[in-house]
């Protein structure tokens, strides 16, 4: 590694990174380059090859063809630890950090210094200059599962900085943080800059950061590289027709001329406990009308998936009541909802939502197999459900080649797509949905919220469960923001001003208003 | 890794049809059979003469071939008591237990007919023996309930339960046949009572009934895990149980439902093994053996991936390779336990060659520019 690395020198070339899987090519021929003290995003859909070329890029994998220089240098990546040893960094979307240890010896795990014997006090030195320097506040004796998402990004960070990264690789940066998180996130990164270092973040959707803060994008779709742009040229229309291939309309028709119904949902003083054994949610009254969205809007982590959980029956309440058209169902099993007209839509599609080894046809059975027209003296219907699954998927556009593929070989868009189908051609009265944009990009985030708005207009009652603001304000007739298990209060979606629902689900202001 | 000239690369395979794993495990069996050859060698016997004794007792021999097929029943009902918990992903380990129940229940109700010690007494087999299936059935299914429950209730770790409870029901055995317990045979011998032959059996060709019960069962379960609600459900719990509690599956009726149902195959099997199996009619001194020998039941169920059809063909080869091995033990005058050597290394093979169902190997000719790096 040079010693002296200048503004604007190139610190990484691609050439030709091609990486071919069984029936599909993740990277094609894919060139580019990165200089030091630019933020160089990689944009593009799910399924765009951004992921294939961060793991090549780290060293997970290895590319059939293409070439990699390093600081003008031809390399040749084994595993991650050649790319680290070049100081090349990267921050996982999924945290791969040791809960039960501190900050501090997360940070120091397989540092070359950290012998057998570790010496903490110097290295807790080094690490709160750093923290000073990019504007960090880290209590650095905490143990990791005390911290926020937005915390443990932090330790990712500093562990790659404290290694001596020079390039830093940033996968989906902002998608677990609250607003307030994200400014902080950016501007930390923009103080990088100014110490030569590359940072490069990929980036599925929330274009307005790679305009607010990259200085170059390239784009990638199947693969390939579409475009390479200059920040300063692109607007959030140009970049998203650059991603899908197409217009993308960002502004949803707010259907607020819906009737609203009478109370499909009444939540009365509910608390449970989370899997921890700590009150996650803390006495939380509302009710849901039908034909209107109702926003919970929250950081993760808050008791929001907790209450998903306790109205669709699959963990215990701790205290108060939930009824549906007004009779009290805190007790019913999750079976009796499902047939008594609830839908739910849960935030990991691939760990609850989907069986990743059944068949398509058998993933759709998940929310029919209980009804009486799909089984004859406990024999199931395979015709029906056959017939109904092909139906569902040329109905939402799954893109599969038939019925039979396995779940975990859908994309992320499809399976929220094929989920989607699945759970609303049951017609649910109330529709309970966590985090239903979550990782998917433009074209299929705008698919999935039209169907929204769409179960909306049919009269159904909605629980709309996002972290993401821009959609929670633009799709909620009413939003509650949660934070530590509480709500902050409800406001009505018309009057909501982006910044105070912000605030609020941050914990920064005090209660709201009650409206 | 390199070799000379090439890389040799391990690639993830994407999907494999069913006739490649079979070729895949009749290769494996090849190959066990090839190192087993190493232990004839050494024990200074031809193995293709020691293999040539092997199958033609184990399989072609008219006193062999019914003593295989029993023992493949035997293997097969385990198989089943171990297929039906794995497919909801739950391990029963605890077949011995079970069986021992089943054969201490058959044995229950034939003592409550008053078979004990009246050979010759004319009890109607019309009743007394579908009595006795059931009482094998029920005592299997109660002792098979205890893991069940405690997993669907408390989330137990069903492995150590089953395992715990098989050592109960030895110990339970061994009260009941040896001396002054209530089953003890009239030699005094640590055996049980010998059944009065108007309930033992008919057999057609040396195979008693119990045959069709595991071809049945084996049919039945391809059935109900193919094309049933409740197979639907199991599968899907076995699969991905935070997706199955989503779908509305309850934990606790599958965990019961699965053990209780391997529990009464495995009655089944200590009822065929005691039972109905000509020469034997009691639970015999050396009954632990037939609880060790069910282990090779789970071998079964794993190599068949959870496949009841595919666990026939398996069974029969374990059953004709321990009978022909210890068959061969004796007229050859080999020194050792063959026919569990066989198995062991069998098994070991068998597993070890599971690799083989997720990588390929490819050789690739490492192009001349790349060495440089």
């Amino acid at each position: 590694m040079p010693t002296e690395i200048k503004r604007g020198d190139t610190v990484l070339v691609a050439k030709g990174i091609t990486k071919r899987y069984p029936g599909l090519v993740a990277n094609d021929h894919i060139d580019f380059e990165i200089k030091a003290g630019e933020i160089h995003a990689i944009l593009g859909e799910n399924g765009a090859g951004k992921t294939t070329l961060m793991k090549i890029l780290f060293g997970l994998v290895q590319p059939d063809e293409g070439e990699i220089y390093v600081f003008g240098r031809k390399v040749h990546f084994r595993s991650p630890l050649d790319a680290i040893d070049l100081g090349i960094g990267m921050v996982h979307q999924n945290r791969k950090l040791i809960h039960a240890h501190s900050v501090i010896e997360n940070i120091m795990l397989g540092h070359p210094n950290a012998g057998n014997i570790l010496n903490l006090k110097r290295a807790a030195e080094e690490i709160t200059e750093l923290c000073d320097r990019y504007g960090y506040k880290l209590d650095l004796k905490a143990k990791v599962w005390h911290l926020s998402e937005g915390e443990k990004q932090v330790v990712e960070i500093l562990k790659a900085l404290y290694r001596g990264a020079k390039i830093l690789i940033l996968d989906e940066p902002t998608s677990a943080l609250a607003p307030p998180e994200t400014e902080k996130l950016l501007a930390s990164i923009q103080i990088m800059t100014g110490d030569e270092l590359a940072i490069v973040p990929f980036i599925t959707h929330k274009l307005p950061i790679v305009l607010s803060v990259s200085h170059r994008v390239t784009v990638l779709r199947r693969g390939k590289v579409i475009s390479r742009i200059n920040t300063a040229d692109a607007t959030e229309n140009s970049l998203a027709k650059e991603m899908v291939g197409r217009e993308v309309i960002f502004r949803l028709e707010r259907v607020a001329d819906v009737e609203k119904g009478k109370p499909i949902l009444q939540v009365e003083n509910l608390s449970a406990f989370n899997d921890k054994g700590f009150l996650a949610l803390k006495g939380v009254s509302f009710s849901a009308h039908e034909g209107e969205i109702f926003g919970i809007a929250g950081v993760s982590g808050n008791g929001q998936q907790v209450l998903a959980e306790v109205l669709a029956g699959l963990r215990k309440a701790a205290g108060g009541k939930v009824l549906i058209d007004g009779i009290d169902i805190t007790n019913s099993t999750s079976l009796q909802r499902w047939q008594n007209g609830m839908g739910y839509i849960p935030s990991e599609q691939r760990a609850v939502g989907s069986i990743g080894d059944f068949s398509l046809v058998e993933n759709m059975l998940m929310n029919y197999y209980f009804d009486a027209g799909f089984s004859k003296w406990g024999i199931m219907d395979s015709k029906k459900i056959r017939s109904l699954t092909e139906e569902l998927i040329s109905e939402y556009g799954v893109a599969t080649p038939n019925p039979d593929v396995s779940a975990k070989s859908l994309s992320g868009g499809n399976l929220q797509k094929l989920i989607l189908a699945r759970v609303l051609s049951r017609k649910p009265r109330l529709l309970i949905v966590n985090l239903p944009t979550q990782g998917l990009d433009v074209g299929a985030t705008e698919f999935v919220q039209n169907k929204l708005l769409e179960a909306k207009k049919a009269r159904a009652g909605v629980l709309l469960i996002s972290e993401d603001l821009d959609e929670i304000m633009s799709l909620s007739d009413r939003i509650a923001p949660i934070y530590e298990g509480e709500f902050m209060g409800i406001i009505p979606g018309k009057s909501a001003e982006r910044e105070i629902v912000g605030a609020l689900m941050a914990g920064l202001q005090q209660k709201a208003v009650e409206i | 890794m390199k070799l000379g000239g090439y890389e040799v690369k391990l690639e993830k395979k994407v999907s494999f049809t069913g006739w490649q794993a079979a070729l895949i495990s009749i290769l494996a069996i090849l190959f066990a059979l090839l190192l087993v050859g190493f232990i004839f060698l050494q024990a200074g016997v031809n193995p293709v003469i020691g293999y040539k004794e092997i199958f033609s007792y184990g399989f072609l021999n008219a006193f062999g071939l019914p003593l295989t097929i029993n023992r493949a029943i035997f293997l097969l009902l385990c198989a089943f008591a171990f297929i039906v918990p794995m497919r909801a992903g739950l391990w029963n380990i605890g077949m011995a237990g079970q069986l021992y129940a089943g054969a201490l229940g058959a044995f229950a109700v034939a003592f409550a007919f008053g078979a004990k010690g009246a050979q010759h007494s004319e009890l109607s087999p019309g009743i007394v023996i579908p009595a006795m299936i059931a009482g094998a059935a029920v005592a299997g299914m109660v002792v098979g309930a205890i893991p069940g429950l405690l997993k669907g209730r408390f989330n137990t770790n069903e492995i150590v339960v089953t395992m715990m409870i098989n050592f109960i029901a030895f110990w339970l055995v061994a009260h009941m046949i040896k001396e002054g317990g209530p089953f003890m045979g009239s030699g005094g011998e640590g055996e049980g009572f010998k059944l009065p032959e108007s309930i033992q059996p008919l057999l057609f060709e040396g195979i008693p009934f119990t045959i069709w019960i595991a071809l049945g069962l084996a049919v039945l379960l391809y059935f109900v895990f193919a094309k049933t609600k409740i197979g639907y459900q199991i599968r899907a719990f076995g699969l991905n149980p935070l997706a199955a509690r989503y779908a509305g599956i309850s934990p606790f009726k599958i965990s019961l439902l699965v053990f209780m149902v391997g529990g009464i195959i495995a009655g089944l099997a200590g009822y065929h093994y005691f039972a109905t199996v000509p020469g034997v009619y009691k639970i015999t001194k050396n009954y632990g053996d037939f609880g060790d020998l069910a282990f090779y039941g789970i071998i079964c169920g794993l190599i068949s991936q959870g496949n009841p059809l595919a666990a026939i063909p398996l069974a029969l080869l374990f059953g004709g390779l321990t009978n022909g091995g210890r068959f061969v033990q004796g007229k050859l005058q080999l020194g050792f336990g063959i026919d569990y050597a066989l198995l062991g290394v069998l098994m070991i093979i068998l597993v070890a060659f599971q690799f083989f169902f997720r990588y390929k190997i490819v050789w690739k000719q490492i192009e001349k520019e790349k060495k440089d790096v």
